[in-house]
């Protein structure tokens, strides 16, 4: 069991999503930055599937309730355990009773606590991720106990992975061309890309407003489906990037499509953060 | 002499695009219809059945189908789904008939009045209407269990509210320009609200999570706040069972 003393900002249990329920409107939902989540279970051993926490901008304050191992990933956020600093892409041993803390993000938004034997919660439509109104609650609370699976898991000595050092400033988002981009005036098309957004205050699982307007005169569209990275933009120009707590169908024009990677990147960003879009050349 | 069904081949036409390395979209472009519906619905199990595609979600007139491994050719994939479509069986789609009991009484109807005013209709006209149409679930989508319904009588079309209500109730059933639909539960909507259904559209601890799928079809039934109260505990206790058309 893990005590949650403090909940942090926004802390949830995410793993690999909720994908077969889609076609009765439910969000995907998962680890946003799915890569540094899949990187806290392999290097514990666990499962790809095993659910983590998934700290936002300042974590939690947990006690341990028996011996595990638990690796750190994504952004940078201070984490002590006891009184000992700790780093990312690293699986330290803890023992009953320790307490692990953390600070506010410094570089990134988005920090995965992977534990051995990945947290066990009931899962609901074949998952963990905690969503509204299909787990009992959207985030951890304070004074909770969350049961952890078992694990036979010791680190070779020396276990850490060459940090793939992902810079979190990084501008650049990689998107595709959306179904109704192609409506666009020349200009615009060529201006979404010249265009600096920042990210607006909106952003979370859901969704990512930005703070630029992106005039256009598409009308809406028959309601189609959207997909995590989907960016919509509104009848007064408002650009809005779909996450993975997103509804799956929407009825504005679909400008742009982030690729996987630049999902993961763009959930490392947070209020007032720049952007600019690079196009990528379509699939064909 | 060869008769060729205009309907059929825009039918068979759509547009291929790649929305992101392993989704691909496919868009008609056609007006929705019971036709095309029923058209997406055959050729989305086709499709399903395909060991390099994961699933399908549906859209007024789109499937989009998520595969497996990268996306090689869309070429390769355009003439695969061609042909595949081509398999798809000239059968008409039954579906289930739902009845959805409703309680309209203002209590349960806080924008009946405003919506009646609006367009020039008195209440019980306007529950008249609502009730004697036949709706059809052409995809969820929105909120989990949110039933995109076709077959709103036009002369209960009303744009949609300004401003939202930041607390739609759960079963709040309501009028948002062409379409009428029920809420699953609390949300944001700018929908106008002219009634409450007891009935639970989405329970995530049954799987299926939703009785309706789409190709479905519902009819509103007008009760009581007596038979809601009725419904609603006989709902808790999972004593209730909706009931259907044959």
């Amino acid at each position: 069991m893990i005590e949650i003393l403090q909940s942090g900002i926004h802390t949830s249990i995410q793993d690999i999503g909720r994908h077969h329920f889609k076609n009765f409107g439910v969000p995907v939902s998962g680890a946003l930055d799915q890569s540094a989540y899949l990187i806290a279970n392999s290097l514990l051993n666990n499962s790809p599937k095993a659910a983590v926490l998934e700290c936002c901008i300042k974590g939690p304050k947990l006690k341990f309730h028996d011996n595990f191992y638990i690796c750190l990933t994504g952004a940078e956020m201070n984490p002590r355990l006891n009184d000992k600093i700790l780093k990312n892409y690293k699986p330290y041993p803890v023992n009953n009773g320790d307490e692990l803390a953390f600070g506010v993000a410094k570089s990134g938004c988005r920090t995965y606590l992977g534990i051995s034997g990945g947290i066990k919660t009931e899962k609901v439509l074949g998952s963990r991720s905690q969503y509204q109104n299909i787990t009992s609650s959207d985030k951890i609370s304070k004074n909770t106990l969350i049961p952890i699976g078992k694990s036979n898991f010791k680190p070779a000595v020396g276990t850490r992975v060459k940090e793939k050092k992902i810079n979190y400033a990084n501008k650049k988002i990689e998107v595709y061309e959306g179904p109704e981009f192609k409506y666009l005036e020349k200009e615009q098309q060529k201006l979404i890309e010249k265009k600096i957004f920042r990210i607006s205050s909106f952003n979370n699982r859901m969704a990512y407003q930005l703070k630029e307007k992106f005039s256009h005169s598409l009308p809406q569209i028959w309601t189609s489906p959207v997909i995590p990275g989907t960016v919509q933009c509104t009848p007064d120009g408002s650009m809005i990037i779909l996450m993975r707590d997103s509804q799956i169908t929407g009825g504005y024009p679909r400008l742009l499509q982030l690729t996987e990677s630049s999902i993961q990147l763009i959930s490392q960003k947070t209020t007032n953060s720049k952007i600019r879009f690079k196009i990528l050349p379509k699939i064909i | 002499m060869k008769i060729i069904i205009k309907g059929v081949s825009d039918l068979s036409k759509f547009e291929i695009s790649a929305l992101n390395a392993k989704t691909i979209l496919l868009e008609w472009r056609i007006e929705p219809s019971d036709t095309l519906l029923e058209h997406i619905i055959k050729f989305k199990s086709l499709v399903e059945k395909d060991f390099k595609v994961e699933r399908c979600v549906t859209g007024y007139k789109s499937l989009l189908i998520e595969i497996t491994n990268k996306i090689k050719s869309l070429n390769y994939w355009e003439e695969h789904l061609k042909k595949l479509q081509k398999k798809i069986k000239n059968i008409i789609i039954k579906g289930n008939h739902w009845k959805i009991p409703v309680c309209y009484d203002f209590k349960y109807a806080p924008d009946l009045l405003n919506l009646s005013k609006e367009i020039n209709l008195d209440t019980s006209a306007v529950i008249k209407l609502h009730l004697s149409a036949r709706y059809r679930v052409n995809f969820l989508g929105f909120l989990p269990g949110f039933l995109y319904l076709s077959g709103l009588d036009s002369r209960l079309y009303l744009q949609r509210k300004k401003k939202p209500l930041l607390k739609v109730p759960k079963g709040a059933v309501a009028i948002g320009g062409m379409q009428t639909g029920i809420y699953p539960n609390i949300s944001p909507g700018g929908w106008h609200l002219i009634g409450n259904t007891p009935v639970n559209l989405f329970n995530p601890k049954k799987n299926p999570p939703c009785f309706a799928k789409p190709g479905d079809w519902i009819s509103f039934e007008q009760i009581d706040p007596h038979t809601y109260a009725k419904i609603e505990s006989e709902q808790q206790n999972g004593s209730h069972q909706l009931n259907k058309y044959d």
